[in-house]
């Protein structure tokens, strides 16, 4: 009777104790640089100014196909790395509304992408990056090359992203004057 | 001189109180927002890994994430436009994915080559369910929003699972 009731005290500390050690490892692995990293971009950031940075989005409104780039990837990029999740997306003012969704779609989907370099830009769902990373630290393979070819495929992804978004925005567009006008 | 020397001092003063504030700044972030979160899923991964959870719930998730066309799959109903804007909220769902799948690689039951697809497959849904809010932050009309909704929404059918693809090409020679 208590042998049994000790084994069930057992295994229910038991889970508690597991994540305990999750804990640890997690903490200790991934909290210190990410405190120091931090610091060093939120003082940069301080120092620069964010109110420099509204010049550029004028700029990044006007049409052709020249401009796309500036729009959904140079804009973006930099919203998310001076602005942060989610500030960034008040940049899409200086952007006519046909563009805007598609300028929310590139600058949101930035925000995971540089985890492994600048987690400044999302320090509180830092573990879209840091769950994979977890298990890179275990196997004892360096986590740099993942997080150099994250942000590089994220590049690619939100300019993709924008101009699909973009498009997709201009058919929806057409289907909702037509159908206010019928 | 006095002058010069006052100049110096306020402008050190400038620095270092913003480096100050930055740190604090990176202290009460990593508090309020990263060490409850690393709470709640230590404790999440613990109930999972010590009742054995995990070993069913690994063994679906690593079939589906052990190749290209499971990570598509995956990719593919995550960005459904109905289920997207449900798994989007604080990425909660994107992260606990992602704590499974690292907790696979670090056991070794899950290639560390496909980790780069892998980021991409748990996360086409990143920000559906903020799309109104993300475009009233950029003071977008009311029927901007209206057309702006689905139109994120179906862009992501497309370019979630494609983003998985570029994620692929990407990882050649990764971790090999």
């Amino acid at each position: 009777m208590f042998d049994a009731l000790a084994a069930a005290a057992e295994e229910f500390i038991g889970w508690f104790q597991r994540g305990a050690e999750v804990f640890t490892g997690l903490v200790v692995g991934i909290i210190p640089l990410l405190i120091v990293l931090l610091t060093a971009v939120n003082a940069l950031i301080a120092l620069i100014g964010p109110e420099r940075v509204n010049k550029f989005g004028e700029w990044a409104g006007r049409e052709g196909f020249i401009y796309t780039p500036i729009r959904y990837l140079i804009w973006p990029v930099i919203s998310v790395f001076v602005l942060t999740n989610p500030m960034a997306y008040t940049n899409g003012q200086f952007l006519p509304e046909k563009y805007k969704p598609a300028f929310y779609d590139s600058a949101v989907s930035f925000v995971h992408p540089p985890l492994g370099i600048f987690p400044h830009v999302n320090p509180g769902e830092f573990f879209v990056w840091g769950g994979i990373l977890a298990g890179i630290d275990a196997l004892g393979l360096s986590p740099t090359p993942l997080a150099v070819r994250y942000l590089i495929t994220g590049l690619i992804v939100i300019y993709i992203r924008g101009l699909v978004t973009e498009w997709m925005t201009r058919i929806m567009w057409g289907r909702q004057t037509a159908e206010s006008a019928a | 001189m006095t002058a010069l020397l006052t100049r110096i001092g306020k402008a050190v003063g400038k620095v270092v109180g913003t480096l100050y504030q930055a740190g604090r700044d990176a202290v009460d972030t990593t508090i309020k927002n990263v060490i409850p979160f690393i709470a709640f899923i230590a404790f999440v991964i613990g109930v999972i890994l010590e009742t054995g959870v995990g070993e069913a719930l690994a063994n679906g998730l690593s079939g589906l994430a052990s190749s290209l066309g499971g990570l598509l799959l995956l990719s593919i109903v995550i960005g459904l436009p109905v289920l997207s804007p449900l798994l989007g909220p604080g990425a909660v769902i994107a992260q606990i994915i992602g704590v499974l799948l690292g907790t696979e690689i670090g056991q070794g039951d899950l290639d560390p080559s496909l980790a780069l697809p892998a980021l991409w497959a748990i996360n086409p849904q990143v920000g559906c369910d903020f799309i109104p809010v993300g475009l009233a932050l950029g003071e977008a009309e009311p029927e901007t929003v209206e057309v702006g909704v689905p139109a994120v929404l179906f862009s992501r059918m497309i370019t979630g699972p494609l983003a998985v693809v570029i994620g692929w090409v990407f990882s050649a020679g990764l971790y090999a």
